[in-house]
C-alpha cells in the first residue's frame, strides 16, 4: 500500500496517545499536588534508497512526554498536617518497598506509631533522608514553619520536613500516587537551596488548567479526524484507480 | 484507546467527591460532626517509552519518556479534626469538649466507641447515656432526687441531692485520645471506633496538658465550613463535566475511525 496511508496512520496513533495523556490530566484536575503531562511530537525521516531525496517520507512519532512543573494554586484545608510548597522544591518520601521517591503532594497523616506518612502510606523524609516521627501524645497538633521546621505548640522543635531540588526532573519516572522515582541508580536530588516556602494548612491544587485541556481535546480530535480523512481519501483514490483500470480490460 | 477508561475513573472520583461534600452539608448542624474531604491521587503509569533508554550506540539516552497515566483514584477521605464552635444550650447535662479528646461510650454489643457529641441524657437507672442510650464510660449514676448537677472543666461531677446544701461527688468523666485521630472509623450516630490506623485509646483527664477541658451547658457544633463546601461542590461538578468531555471526544474519535470505510 502507499506510504501516505501510513503517514496518516502515524498521526492517528500519536493522537491516540495524546488523547490518553490529556484524559489523564483531566481526570486528575482535582488531585492535590498533581502535575500535568504533555506529549511532544517529532518527525521520523524515512529515506528512500536509490531515488532522489525529495521523495523521502516523514512520519510522526510521539518522542516523549514531559511533566509541567508549574506551581499549582493553593487551597485551604485547615488541617495542620496538610502542607503546600510554594517554590520549586519537592518533598521526599520512602515508599513501602523501600524506594526513595519525590513529589509535591503534602497531604500528610500519622500512622499508629506517629510516623508522618502520605495518604498512600509512604513515609515522609527529613532533609537527611530519614523518616519523620511525631511524639504520639501530640495527635498531630503541631506547628510547621515556612522552612519546614516542625515544632510543638509550646515551641519545642521536633524535626524538619525535607525539601529537595531535583535538577533533572524530567528524567524521573512517574509511579502514581503523586510520586516520582529517580531513573535507575542516579538520584540527583539534593537538599533544597531555592528558598521554597512550606505553607501549613493548605494543599497545592493540581496545576491542570481546564481551558487548556479542553482546547487540546478539540485539537486532538480534529487532527485525528483529519488523519482518518486522508486515509479515506487515499482509499477512494485506490478504488477509483482499480475501477478505471478494470473498465479498460 | 484508554481515554474512555481514564475519563470513567475521573467521573467516578468526582461522584465520590460530591457524595462526601453532600454528607458534610447534610451534617452541618450535627453536634460534634467533623467534616471530611475526599483525597485523590493519580493511578499508576504505563511507560510507553522509557526515560534513560539508549537512543544510539554512542550512549546518548532519551531525556524524557512517554508516561501514560491510567486516571485517578480516591486515596481516602480525610477527616478534619479541628474544633467546632461552642453553642450554649443551658442544659446541665450537655457537655462540649474544648480541645483534644473523645468521650468513651459502651456499645450494647460490649464494644467501645468514642464520640465528641456530649448531649447526654439520663437513663431510667439514672445512668449518663448518649442520645442512643449508650452508657458513658466510666459510668456516672445520678441519684433520684438530684436537684442540680455541676460538672467542672476537669470532668468532676458533683450533684446536689435533695435539700442538702453540700454537693456529693458522683465521679469523674475521663477522655480518650489517639495518636492518629484521623484514622478512626466512623460508625454513624456521631460515634467513632478505634482502628489499627488510629492506634489504641490513651486515657486522659480533661484539663491535662494538651487535652481539652469540658464545658457544661454547651454543645460542640460541627466544623463544616459551608462556603468551602459549596465552592468544592461547584469545582467537583465542573471536573465531572470535563471528564465527560474526554469521554465524548474518545467516543467521537472511535466513531470517526469506524467510518473510514
Amino acid at each position: 500500500m502507499d506510504n501516505s496511508t501510513y503517514v496518516s496512520l502515524s498521526l492517528a496513533t500519536a493522537m491516540h496517545n495524546a488523547l490518553d495523556v490529556t484524559a489523564n490530566n483531566i481526570a486528575n484536575a482535582n488531585t492535590a499536588g498533581f502535575k500535568g503531562e504533555r506529549v511532544v511530537f517529532d518527525s521520523y525521516l524515512h529515506r528512500e534508497t536509490g531515488v532522489d531525496e525529495s521523495r523521502n517520507t516523514e512520519f510522526l512519532i510521539d518522542q516523549g512526554s514531559y511533566m509541567n512543573p508549574e506551581q499549582g494554586a493553593m487551597s485551604r484545608t485547615g488541617n495542620p498536617l496538610d502542607l503546600a510548597l510554594q517554590g520549586d522544591s519537592w518533598f521526599g518520601y520512602e515508599t513501602s518497598d523501600g524506594r526513595t521517591a519525590y513529589g509535591r503532594d503534602g497531604r500528610f497523616a500519622l500512622d499508629p506509631n506517629g510516623a508522618l506518612v502520605t495518604l498512600s502510606g509512604a513515609k515522609v523524609l527529613d532533609a537527611g533522608g530519614a523518616p519523620i516521627s511525631l511524639p504520639p501524645d501530640l495527635g498531630g497538633e503541631v506547628s510547621i514553619s515556612q522552612d519546614g521546621t516542625i515544632s510543638t505548640l509550646t515551641g519545642g522543635v521536633i524535626g524538619r520536613v525535607g525539601l529537595f531540588d531535583l535538577p533533572d526532573l524530567q528524567s524521573y519516572e512517574r509511579i502514581g500516587s503523586g510520586m516520582f522515582v529517580p531513573p535507575e541508580g542516579v538520584d540527583t536530588a539534593r537538599p533544597a537551596t531555592s528558598g521554597t516556602r512550606v505553607v501549613q494548612g493548605m494543599i497545592e491544587s493540581s496545576n491542570v488548567q481546564p481551558v487548556v485541556e479542553m482546547t487540546r481535546l478539540m485539537a486532538i480530535q480534529q487532527a485525528y479526524e483529519r488523519a482518518l480523512k486522508l486515509v479515506g481519501g487515499e482509499d477512494d483514490l485506490t478504488r477509483d484507480m482499480l475501477r478505471r483500470i478494470g473498465s479498460v480490460t | 484507546m484508554k481515554a474512555l477508561g481514564i475519563a470513567a475513573t475521573g467521573m467516578l472520583a468526582q461522584q465520590t467527591n460530591v457524595d462526601v461534600i453532600s454528607n458534610n452539608i447534610a451534617n452541618a448542624n450535627t453536634t460534634g460532626f467533623k467534616s471530611s474531604r475526599a483525597a485523590f491521587q493519580d493511578l499508576i503509569y504505563e511507560t510507553v517509552r522509557r526515560e534513560g533508554s539508549l537512543t544510539s550506540e554512542a550512549g546518548t539516552a532519551r531525556p524524557t519518556g512517554v508516561d501514560i497515566g491510567f486516571g485517578v483514584e480516591t486515596a481516602g477521605t480525610v477527616r478534619l479534626n479541628t474544633q467546632g464552635g461552642l453553642m450554649a444550650t443551658e442544659n446541665q447535662l450537655d457537655l462540649a469538649i474544648d480541645g483534644r479528646g473523645f468521650f468513651a461510650v459502651n456499645l450494647p454489643d460490649g464494644g467501645q466507641a468514642y464520640t465528641r457529641d456530649g448531649a447526654f441524657q439520663l437513663s431510667s437507672e439514672g445512668q449518663l447515656v448518649t442520645m442512643q442510650g449508650y452508657e458513658l464510660d466510666p459510668g456516672i449514676v445520678v441519684p433520684d432526687n438530684t436537684t442540680q448537677v455541676e460538672i467542672s472543666e476537669q470532668g468532676v461531677v458533683m450533684a446536689y441531692v435533695g435539700g442538702d446544701p453540700t454537693p456529693v461527688e458522683l465521679g469523674r468523666i475521663t477522655m480518650s485520645t489517639f495518636t492518629n485521630e484521623a484514622g478512626m472509623r466512623q460508625l454513624g450516630s456521631n460515634l467513632l471506633e478505634a482502628t489499627t490506623a488510629s492506634g489504641d485509646a490513651v486515657p486522659a483527664n480533661p484539663g491535662d496538658e494538651g487535652i481539652g477541658i469540658l464545658r457544661q451547658g454547651y454543645l460542640e457544633n460541627s466544623n463544616v465550613n459551608i462556603i468551602q463546601q459549596i465552592t468544592d461542590l461547584i469545582s467537583a461538578q465542573r471536573a465531572y463535566e470535563m471528564n465527560s468531555k474526554s469521554l465524548e471526544t474518545a467516543d467521537q474519535m472511535m466513531t470517526a475511525a469506524n467510518q473510514i470505510k
